[in-house]
């Protein structure tokens, strides 16, 4: 019999606090749940078993840490920094060590993902290459020109066959890896600004993530930039129907809130979940049901979120501009059901 | 004075008004194939360039030292950046400027400015006058009043820039040497001729202004009239220099200083500087980063660098530099500690500009930051000592008075010095 209290994301509150004393730029969860990850700025990647509650320092970068994934049984890590750089570290033993480093791009590699096989690992960067790499010897596989802006974000869809790509501009190309071509385009425009005080473009995808079953790919960030140099635009996540490439949803926060949406997960009882950072350097996560475009839950957070994933099916991790990742468990304190919804916003019921 | 005083001497300026003649027959000549061809290479570097001209490249907003001439990578406010070896052994700037860190052996930095002012425009106020507070004029008015030949065919402060209003520039040295703020590319407006009027009436209405003028002058103060006919000649003149205006820039010129508002922005300032400009500003927006400060100055930085880059070899092989004071500025620098949007916010304790060409000595570093940026900590400047030391770069002797009747201005201001170290 399963006694695990339900998911109920209006129940949503803090458990842990994991603190750095740098603010912190990325994270990611490894699959098992065993371990978080997270880059900051400085050089290091911040590493908490969550079993154990042993902390590691991985250095060797040289700059900061910009995307990070784990392999399926987390045992290894991959890292992309503003450098270019991409480490693979080995958590198999009980010092973990760097297995692996490679320059992969001219200026920064803003995103690394590992194929769902594991033999291959994906990046893009400020070259405007995606690059398709061998994940045991860092051998370059395969790249792909055509963006013409920086590459801001890269994943592979569950199939293995596909990648995506997503430039500043909102140009999101499919590759092929059968073909090694470009397979199509789409248009993610609607992510984008140009400032015209200022004469600069904003945009870019900062998170993207396909459902596991490779019919949605949802991509998280800007939209309505009105003055970006300041941080006023709003937060957006579009759910794009990988098939058609049509925006099937796109997501927003309360209209006053004004920033970037860093994160966004699918969760696998069907609801999604996004978080960001408002210019106040507050921090939301957001929970939206599948064909719902505004959030039924909002939970405010003291800090900037810059990432979140999922921890098991039950919990959250958020890394946060203050230094610190906080767990955020998705169920109802021990003992007290529903009584502390009054702590955050709820519209539409529970999920 | 003795430089000022060879800067504007007789024979200077008859070597300048032929020069300025050949270069009207010359856009005459290239108006159909374009202003980028206006003059060649050669030609110019065949010219004694004695007349020293001002180049100043404004980064409007406040561009981050970190990210540009004082990089700290691995400290605790350092970015994301790295560091790049320049051309000048032992001086590293950000990886931003790739193309620049080529050419550092023709420029200099000064990394200890401490301005006090954290303001785009009474920090813009105080490095265009060198004073914090008054009615001074801006370095280009003074380069126009002193430096200009008095029947220049160019006004001698030229502003490019696609925003912000017309400032006032010239102070008590009069409108002759207000900035001419040009939209961008486009040419001053109605500087076409009515259709309506022939030559012959344009001449006959010229002469009645003219006669107008000299019986209303001989019964008030000459100043009165003075600016009128100063504006008056200066449209004329450039009605006449209008096809500078005109044309499309040369295809390899836009290859190499991009095709961005920055880049042909430049090109005309090269263009004007060739002509007999003497002190062109162009302002590259976009720098006021308080949101998304590494990727706005991944952006901004990446046009500047290239453009600016190519117009410094353009100066320097056509033989401009020596005579042309190259300034790349901002009001103020950012922040060292970043915010929680990524971003840098306003900062006068501790900052950065370049420059270079005549009168500067090339490849030093002057002045140093602490480790993490937050304080000077050798060789403390401000505004003030940058103005001095433009002027005496110019040849023009900062500790003068302004030349007004019945009144005693210094130029710069008389608390501050120029930075001598700088000076070649």
């Amino acid at each position: 019999m399963n006694t695990s209290p339900p998911i109920d994301p209006t129940q949503t509150h803090e458990t842990a606090e994991l603190k750095h004393q740098n603010p912190l730029t990325t994270l990611r969860v490894d699959p098992t749940g065993r371990y978080v990850a997270a880059g900051a700025q400085d050089l290091d990647v911040q590493l908490w078993n969550l079993h154990d509650g042993n902390h590691f320092a991985l250095t060797g970068h040289r700059s900061w840490v910009r995307s990070i994934d784990f392999s399926a049984d987390g045992n290894l890590i991959y890292t992309a920094c503003w450098g270019g750089v991409i480490k693979i570290w080995d958590l198999s033993h009980e010092i973990p060590g760097m297995k692996l480093s490679f320059q992969a791009h001219q200026g920064a590699a803003r995103w690394v993902r590992v194929s769902p096989d594991g033999k291959r690992i994906a990046t893009g960067g400020n070259d405007r290459m995606v690059k398709v790499w061998n994940a045991e010897n860092g051998e370059l596989v395969q790249q792909f020109s055509g963006h013409e802006r920086h590459v801001y974000g890269v994943d592979f869809h569950p199939d293995g066959e596909h990648l995506v790509s997503q430039d500043l501009m909102g140009a999101v190309f499919v590759w092929n890896l059968k073909t090694s071509k470009k397979q199509r385009t789409i248009d993610a425009s609607v992510m984008t600004g140009y400032d015209k005080k200022f004469a600069a473009d904003m945009g870019g995808s900062r998170d993207m993530q396909f459902n596991p079953d490779g019919e949605l790919w949802a991509s998280a960030g800007i939209t309505k930039v009105v003055n970006s140099f300041a941080g006023i635009q709003d937060p957006i996540i579009v759910v794009f129907d990988w098939k058609t490439g049509e925006a099937k949803s796109k997501l927003r926060a309360a209209e006053k809130f004004k920033g970037v949406a860093w994160a966004v997960r699918f969760h696998p009882q069907g609801f999604t979940i996004g978080a960001g950072a408002e210019k106040s350097g507050k921090g939301e996560i957001w929970f939206y049901k599948e064909g719902q475009e505004t959030a039924f839950h909002t939970f405010p957070m003291k800090s900037a979120a810059r990432a979140l994933d999922l921890v098991g099916n039950d919990r959250l991790a958020v890394a946060h501009a203050d230094g610190s990742v906080r767990l955020y468990q998705m169920t109802a304190k021990p003992g007290e059901g529903d009584a502390n919804q009054k702590a955050t916003e709820t519209t539409g019921g529970k999920s | 004075m003795r430089r000022y005083q060879d800067c504007n001497g007789i024979d200077h300026l008859i070597a300048r008004r032929q020069f300025l003649a050949g270069s009207a027959a010359g856009a005459m000549a290239a108006n159909a194939i374009g202003w980028g061809t206006l003059m060649s290479p050669t030609t110019a570097a065949g010219l004694e360039q004695q007349q020293k001209r001002i180049l100043q490249i404004y980064l409007q907003g406040g561009v981050s030292q970190l990210e540009s001439w004082d990089p700290k990578p691995g400290t605790k406010f350092g970015g994301p950046f790295q560091a790049i070896a320049t051309s000048v052994p032992g001086m590293h700037i950000s990886e931003l400027l790739p193309h620049t860190a080529k050419r550092m052996h023709l420029l200099s930095i000064v990394r200890s400015i401490n301005s006090r002012i954290g303001d785009h425009s009474q920090g813009m106020l105080f490095m265009e006058k060198g004073r914090r507070a008054g009615e001074y004029p801006y370095v280009g008015s003074v380069a126009s009043r002193y430096l200009a030949p008095p029947d220049g065919d160019l006004p001698g402060y030229i502003h490019i820039s696609k925003r912000g209003i017309n400032d006032s520039t010239a102070a008590f040295l009069g409108a002759r040497h207000a900035q001419l703020k040009l939209d961008g590319n486009k040419p001053p407006g109605n500087l076409e001729v009515p259709s309506s009027i022939d030559d012959s009436a344009d001449e006959a209405r010229e002469h009645l202004r003219v006669q107008f003028n000299q019986r209303f002058s001989k019964q008030r103060s000459p100043a009165l009239t003075d600016v009128y006919n100063s504006s008056y000649e200066q449209a004329a003149k450039l009605m006449k220099r209008k096809a500078m205006f005109e044309g499309k820039a040369a295809e390899k010129d836009l290859d190499r200083y991009g095709r961005h508002d920055f880049g042909q922005h430049c090109l005309l300032a090269r263009n004007l500087l060739e002509n007999g400009a003497t002190c062109v500003k162009v302002t590259h927006h976009g720098y006021d980063t308080h949101a998304e400060n590494f990727n706005f100055h991944l952006e901004q930085l990446g046009e500047f660098d290239q453009t600016f880059s190519m117009l410094l070899d353009d100066l320097c092989n056509r033989g401009m530099l020596e005579s042309t004071l190259v300034i790349v500025y901002s009001e103020m620098g950012r922040t060292p500690k970043i915010n929680t949007k990524y971003g840098r916010d306003h900062w006068g304790t501790a900052w950065s500009m370049a420059l270079g060409g005549c009168g500067i000595q090339p490849g030093a570093i002057i002045g140093k930051t602490n480790a993490e940026g937050t304080k000077v900590a050798e060789r403390e400047v401000d505004a003030g000592h940058l103005f001095h030391t433009y002027l005496s770069a110019v040849g023009l002797d900062s500790y003068r008075d302004h030349d007004l009747p019945g009144r005693s201005i210094p130029i710069g201001d008389p608390a501050a010095e120029p930075i001598q170290e700088l000076l070649s």
